[in-house]
C-alpha cells in the first residue's frame, strides 16, 4: 500500500497516531509528497481547531472575539496563535498566596482535559501541585524557569511524552533512506545524562522517559551528573529574586517558609556537587568507556563536560555509534571556534546531531546532513513578520518569526509563536533527499539579536540559577 | 543610508572632519560623526586654570547670554534646530508634533526670571557670585563659595529640554562642560551649543562648552578621557546599564552625579468616587499622568493604586475608573500624546494574554495598538509592570495603602497623588520608602527645574564649595597654645 492510498482512508491515524502512519520510518515521515502532505494537514488542522474550540476556554474566548468560526487555509490560523506570554499569564502573587485552586483554575482555561475536580487542598507549593496534578489527571506539566519574577507553566501530558520518546527514538537512531531495522525501533543504551536527574523543567521531564524509554527498563543503565532534582519552587524564587534585583527590591523579598526549612538541604545538594561530578566522569571511563550511549545536552553543556574530559586525558569514550544530540541556543555563551572538536575529540563518536525545538511546542526537528532542521510532517511551520506577526508568503526565501501549528498537541492548543528568528526556503528540494520544509541553519532568539535581556533561562543555565538561589538563601538570615 | 551628521562641537568650532557611522536605535538608519578617538585628547581644557575668564564674568553677563540664546532657540527661524528636530524624527520613538513641541518650550527655559530663579533657588546667588561670609561660634571667619567644575554630561535623550537644562546648569555655575549626546536626541544640545556660538561668539561661555558623539563603551575614548585630571565631575542619566558602566570609572577625585532610571507611581484615594464630575476629573489627569510624550519618561504614570477596595463594588469602581481613564488617554491633544510609533511587542503580547485572562485582568483598549488600561481584579500589579510603556498602564484596586508603600522604593521617582489630603498624610511615610517626588495627580510630567531632581541637589553637586578661613590668634584659640591635658 502506498502512502497515498493510506492517506485517503487514514486522516485519522495521521492526526492522532503518525508514528505508525508513517509505520514508525523516519524515511517515511519525510518521503510524502508536499501536496499531499499539506492537504492532509489542512484537514487535521480544521478539525482540531473544532476539537479544541470545544475544550479550550482561553482558544474559544480569542476565537469568538475574532469572530472566527472555521479554518480552511494555513494562515487562517495566524490570528489564533498563542505567545509565550498565554502560559504564564495567571498572577504570580497566586503562587505566594499558596492559591493552587485558583491556579487549577487558570490552567483548566489552557488545556484541553478537564480539570475540575483536582484536589489541592493543603498543596505546599509549585512542586507538590504539579504531582498532584501527575496523579490526578492525564497532564504531566512542564515548566520553564524566566527571570521576571514568574515561571511558565505548560500543560503537557503523559500521551504527548510517550510519543515524543518514540519520536525520538526514530530520529535519533534510523537513517533517511534506510527502512528501521528491529534493533534501531528498539535499542538498548546507557543513558549519559549531563545533568539533574530529575525536575519539572522540560528538558528534565523527559529523563524519566528516556531512563525507560532508551535503556529496555533497566534504570542502572541512566547515568545523570547529578542525582536529585531540581526544585521547582527554588527555580521560581530565583526568579523573582532576579526580577526583585532588578527593581532594588530585593529587601522586599519573602521567602516561602516551606523552602526556608528545607536551606540545608539545598546547600548540601550543592556542597556534594564537586564529588557527583567526580564520580561522574569515575562512571564515563570505568563503567561506560567503549559502551554505545545516548547522551543529550545543550552546546555549552556539551563543551564543557568535554573540556572538563579532555582535561582529565579521557578522550574518545564511546562507541562509535553512540546517539549524540545537541542543541540550544549560543546566548550568553562564549565557546572557542573549535568547541566542535572538542567534543568530538572526547566523545570519540561518528556523528552528533543537532535539533530545533521551543518548548511551547512538543516537536524537535532533526537536522540533516545539510545542516537544515527538517520539519516533522505533523507540524506547519509560519515564517512572521516579527513586529505585526503577519503571515510572510509561503514561497520564495523567508526569514522572520518562527511559529508553528502542531497538530499532535492534544493537551493544548498547538498554535505557538516562538521567540526566534528563523529563514525558510520555501521552494527548496533539499539536496539531504527529504522532502519536507525545513528551517535553515543559524536560528537565532529575537532578544539575543537584539542584544536585550531574555525572559528565558535556557536549560543550559539551570545549574547556575539553582546555585544562585541557594547561595541567597545562605546569604540572608532565615 | 546615512540620515544625519553629528558634528563635534569643539569649544565653539564646529568639525565634520573623519566621520564613522554609527546605528541609530530605531530601524535601519545609520548616522555619522567625527570619529571622537582622533579628538579625544582635544575635548578636556588642557589646564584648570583655564577657567579663570568664567570668574570675570558677572552674573548680569551670564543672564545677557543666556536670554539671548533662548531668543534664538526659536523654532521657526532657527536652522540648527529644525536640522536637530528632522534628526529626531529618524532617531527618536516620539511622533513629529511632539517633537516640535519640545523644540518650543527652550525659548522659556532661558529667559532671565527663570535662570535667575533656578540660580538662587537651587545653589544662591551669592554663593556662586562671590565669597559668602559667616562668623563661627569659635570666632573664626568663614567665606564660601560655590565654583563651578569640569562636568562631563550623559544625558538621557528623551526629549531636547534635557539637553537645554544641562547646559544652563552647567553656565550658572561656571562649569566646564562636556556633553556627550545622546543617540536618540542626537542634536538638540549641538544645535544649542551652535546657537550659542552664532550670539555669543568668542564668549568664555561658548569656550568652555564641547559636544559630541561618542559610541557609549568606546573604551579608547572613555578610558582616555574619564580620569581625575581631565574631569571632576560626571553627571549620568539614563538606563541601569549605561549608569552602572560609568562607575567602573569612579575613582578618588572624580565623582558621578547619577540621575539613574526611576519608575512613578500614581496613588488615587477613595475620595475620586465621590461623585461623576470628581470621577472624570479624576481620569483626565490620570490619563495625563499615563500619556504624556507617551510614557517614554520616567515621571510617567504607569502602576496606579486605587484606594477603591476590592470587594465588588470596590472592582466595579475600579473597572469604570479604567474605563474613564481609557477614553481620557484616547483623546489627549497630539502634541501631548499619540499611539506610540513602536510599541513593545513583548509588552503587546502580554496584554492579550491577559485579556484572555479576566478572572484576574480586565483589559480595556489596546486592540489597535493605541494605548490601553488593564485592570487588576486582585490587589496585585500584572507581573509585567516593569514593561508598561507606549501607554499602557494598570490599575491595582488595593484595601489599603500598606499595599501601596510595599510597592515604593529607592527607584521610586514621582508619585502622583488624589486628593490633596491624602498626600499630605502619606508624605511622610512616602519619603522612608523612597519616593523622590509627591506632585498633584496630572502634574506628574510636568516638571519644575527650579526644584531638587531624584532627591538631590544636582546643581549644588556640580560646584565645588570653597571654604575661605580667616582665623585670628587672639580670637580663635590656637592648637600651639593648646595646654597639655
Amino acid at each position: 500500500m502506498t502512502v497515498t492510498q493510506r492517506t485517503a482512508q487514514s486522516l485519522t491515524e495521521f492526526m492522532d497516531d503518525p508514528i505508525n502512519f508513517f509505520g514508525q520510518s523516519y524515511t517515511q515521515m519525510h518521503s510524502i509528497d508536499r501536496d499531499e502532505l499539506e492537504s492532509l494537514q489542512r484537514q487535521a488542522m480544521a478539525i482540531r481547531f473544532q476539537q479544541h474550540y470545544q475544550s479550550i476556554e482561553m482558544l474559544r474566548k480569542l476565537t469568538d472575539r475574532l469572530g472566527v468560526t472555521e479554518l480552511d487555509e494555513f494562515n487562517d490560523v495566524v490570528p489564533l496563535f498563542f505567545s509565550h506570554t498565554a502560559f504564564k499569564s495567571y498572577p504570580a502573587a497566586l503562587v505566594d498566596k499558596k492559591r493552587f485552586d485558583l491556579m487549577t483554575k487558570w490552567l483548566d482555561k489552557l488545556t484541553s482535559y478537564d480539570l475540575s475536580d483536582v484536589d489541592t487542598a493543603g498543596c505546599t507549593g509549585i512542586d507538590d501541585w504539579i504531582d498532584r496534578l501527575d496523579e490526578q489527571t492525564p497532564l504531566e506539566v512542564i515548566t520553564s524557569s524566566g527571570t521576571t519574577g514568574t515561571i511558565s507553566i505548560l500543560p503537557k501530558d503523559k500521551r504527548g511524552a510517550r510519543d515524543g520518546m518514540t519520536l525520538w527514538k526514530i530520529c535519533l537512531f534510523q537513517t533517511f533512506g534506510k527502512e528501521p531495522t528491529e534493533a534501531e525501533l528498539n535499542p538498548v543504551v546507557d543513558v549519559v545524562w549531563p545533568n539533574f536527574a530529575n525536575g519539572k523543567l522540560g528538558h528534565l521531564r523527559i529523563a524519566n522517559m528516556i531512563k525507560r524509554g532508551f535503556t529496555g527498563g533497566d534504570e542502572s543503565k541512566f547515568h545523570p551528573l547529578y542525582p536529585g532534582a531540581v526544585d521547582t519552587d527554588l527555580m521560581f524564587l530565583a526568579s523573582k529574586m532576579r526580577a526583585a534585583a532588578s527593581r532594588g527590591e530585593l529587601d522586599r523579598l519573602e521567602i516561602d517558609p516551606v523552602l526556608t526549612a528545607r536551606k540545608d538541604e539545598f546547600i548540601a545538594m550543592q556542597a556534594r556537587q564537586a564529588q557527583d561530578m567526580e564520580a561522574f566522569f569515575t562512571r564515563l571511563t570505568d563503567q561506560l568507556r567503549g559502551k554505545r550511549v545516548f547522551m543529550t545536552s545543550a552546546f555549552h553543556q556539551m563543551y564543557d563536560i568535554a573540556r572538563a574530559g579532555l582535561d582529565r586525558g579521557v578522550r574518545n569514550v564511546f562507541a562509535p555509534d553512540s546517539a549524540i544530540l545537541t542543541g540550544g541556543g549560543m546566548k550568553g555563551v562564549v565557546l572557542p571556534d573549535d568547541f566542535m572538536d572538542v567534543i568530538t575529540d572526547f566523545l570519540g563518536v561518528d556523528r552528533i546531531q543537532v535539533g530545533y525545538g521551543f518548548s511551547e511546542s512538543s516537536t524537535f526537528h532533526w537536522g540533516c546532513s545539510e545542516g537544515r532542521y527538517h520539519v516533522a510532517p505533523w507540524v506547519i511551520p509560519f515564517v512572521l513578520d516579527p513586529e505585526t506577526s503577519e503571515p510572510l508568503p509561503r514561497t520564495g526565501v523567508q526569514t522572520g518569526r518562527a511559529a508553528v501549528y502542531d497538530i499532535l498537541l492534544r493537551a493544548h492548543w498547538g498554535g505557538v509563536i516562538s521567540g526566534d528568528e528563523v529563514t525558510i526556503d520555501w521552494d527548496l528540494q533539499c539536496p539531504c533527499g527529504q522532502s519536507s520544509v525545513a528551517f535553515e541553519p543559524g536560528i537565532m532568539r529575537y532578544s539575543e539579536k537584539q542584544g536585550v535581556e531574555d525572559d528565558r533561562i535556557t536549560c543550559a543555565a539551570t545549574h547556575e540559577v539553582h546555585n544562585e538561589a541557594v547561595n541567597f538563601m545562605k546569604g540572608i538570615e532565615l | 543610508m546615512i540620515a544625519y551628521t553629528v558634528p563635534l562641537f569643539l569649544r565653539g568650532r564646529v568639525i565634520t572632519d573623519h566621520l564613522v557611522p554609527f546605528d541609530t536605535r530605531v530601524g535601519a538608519a545609520q548616522f555619522q560623526a567625527p570619529d571622537m578617538s582622533k579628538y579625544v585628547e582635544q575635548l578636556p581644557l588642557k589646564s584648570p586654570a583655564e577657567m579663570s575668564d568664567l570668574y570675570e564674568l558677572s552674573f548680569d553677563e551670564i543672564l545677557d547670554v543666556l536670554e539671548a540664546l533662548g531668543n534664538a532657540l526659536d523654532f521657526d527661524s532657527n536652522a540648527h534646530l529644525q536640522e536637530a528636530y528632522e534628526a529626531s524624527l529618524v532617531a527618536n520613538v516620539l511622533p513629529p508634533e511632539m517633537m516640535q513641541n519640545s523644540y518650543r518650550i527652550l525659548r522659556p527655559l532661558f529667559s532671565r526670571d527663570n535662570v535667575t530663579e533656578i540660580a538662587d533657588s537651587q545653589v544662591g546667588l551669592n554663593y556662586l557670585n562671590g565669597w559668602v561670609p559667616r562668623t563661627l561660634r569659635d570666632g573664626r571667619e568663614l567665606r564660601v563659595r560655590a565654583f563651578g567644575s569640569r562636568v562631563l554630561h550623559i544625558p538621557a535623550g528623551n526629549g531636547g529640554l534635557v539637553s537645554a537644562v544641562t547646559i544652563l546648569r552647567s553656565v550658572i555655575t561656571r562649569s566646564d562642560v562636556i556633553i556627550k549626546a545622546p543617540s536618540n536626541d542626537p542634536l538638540t544640545a549641538i544645535a544649542i551649543a551652535r546657537t550659542l556660538a552664532d550670539v555669543a561668539p568668542n564668549h568664555p561661555i561658548t569656550k568652555h562648552l564641547a559636544v559630541g558623539y561618542w559610541k557609549g563603551g568606546d573604551l579608547a575614548v572613555e578610558e582616555n578621557l574619564y580620569q581625575p585630571h581631565h574631569i571632576e565631575k560626571i553627571v549620568a542619566w539614563g538606563g541601569l546599564a549605561s549608569v552602572k558602566h560609568v562607575t567602573r570609572y569612579i575613582q578618588p577625585g572624580l565623582e558621578l552625579i547619577a540621575l539613574d532610571p526611576k519608575r512613578s507611581a500614581t496613588i488615587i484615594g477613595r475620595e475620586a468616587f465621590d461623585d461623576d464630575d470628581t470621577m472624570r476629573e479624576v481620569a483626565r489627569r490620570a490619563a495625563t499622568d499615563i500619556g504624556v510624550a507617551n510614557q517614554e519618561g520616567c515621571a510617567n504614570a504607569r502602576v496606579i493604586y486605587v484606594l477603591s477596595g476590592t470587594d465588588a463594588e470596590g472592582l466595579a469602581n475600579a473597572n469604570r475608573l479604567g474605563e474613564l481613564i481609557y477614553r481620557e488617554l484616547t483623546s489627549l491633544p497630539a502634541v501631548v500624546s499619540t499611539p506610540p510609533r513602536y510599541p513593545n511587542r513583548e509588552l503587546l503580547d502580554h496584554l492579550e494574554s491577559s485579556r484572555m485572562n479576566d478572572d484576574f485582568y480586565r483589559v480595556i483598549g489596546g486592540e489597535q495598538r493605541e494605548g490601553a488600561i488593564v485592570v487588576s481584579q486582585l490587589d496585585e500589579p500584572v507581573d509585567y509592570s516593569p514593561m508598561l510603556s507606549g501607554r499602557v498602564a494598570n490599575i491595582v484596586p488595593v484595601d489599603s495603602i500598606d499595599k501601596v508603600t510595599a510597592a515604593v522604593n529607592a527607584y521610586t521617582q514621582t508619585i502622583g497623588i488624589y486628593p490633596e489630603s491624602l498626600k499630605r498624610r502619606l508624605r511622610d511615610t512616602l519619603a522612608l520608602f523612597g519616593a523622590q517626588r509627591l506632585t498633584s495627580l496630572g502634574y506628574a510630567c510636568n516638571v519644575a527645574i527650579a526644584a531638587p531632581q531624584d532627591a538631590i541637589e544636582p546643581i549644588r553637586r556640580m560646584c565645588k564649595w570653597v571654604v575661605d578661613e580667616e582665623c585670628e590668634a587672639s580670637v580663635v584659640i590656637p592648637l600651639w597654645k593648646l595646654a597639655p591635658a
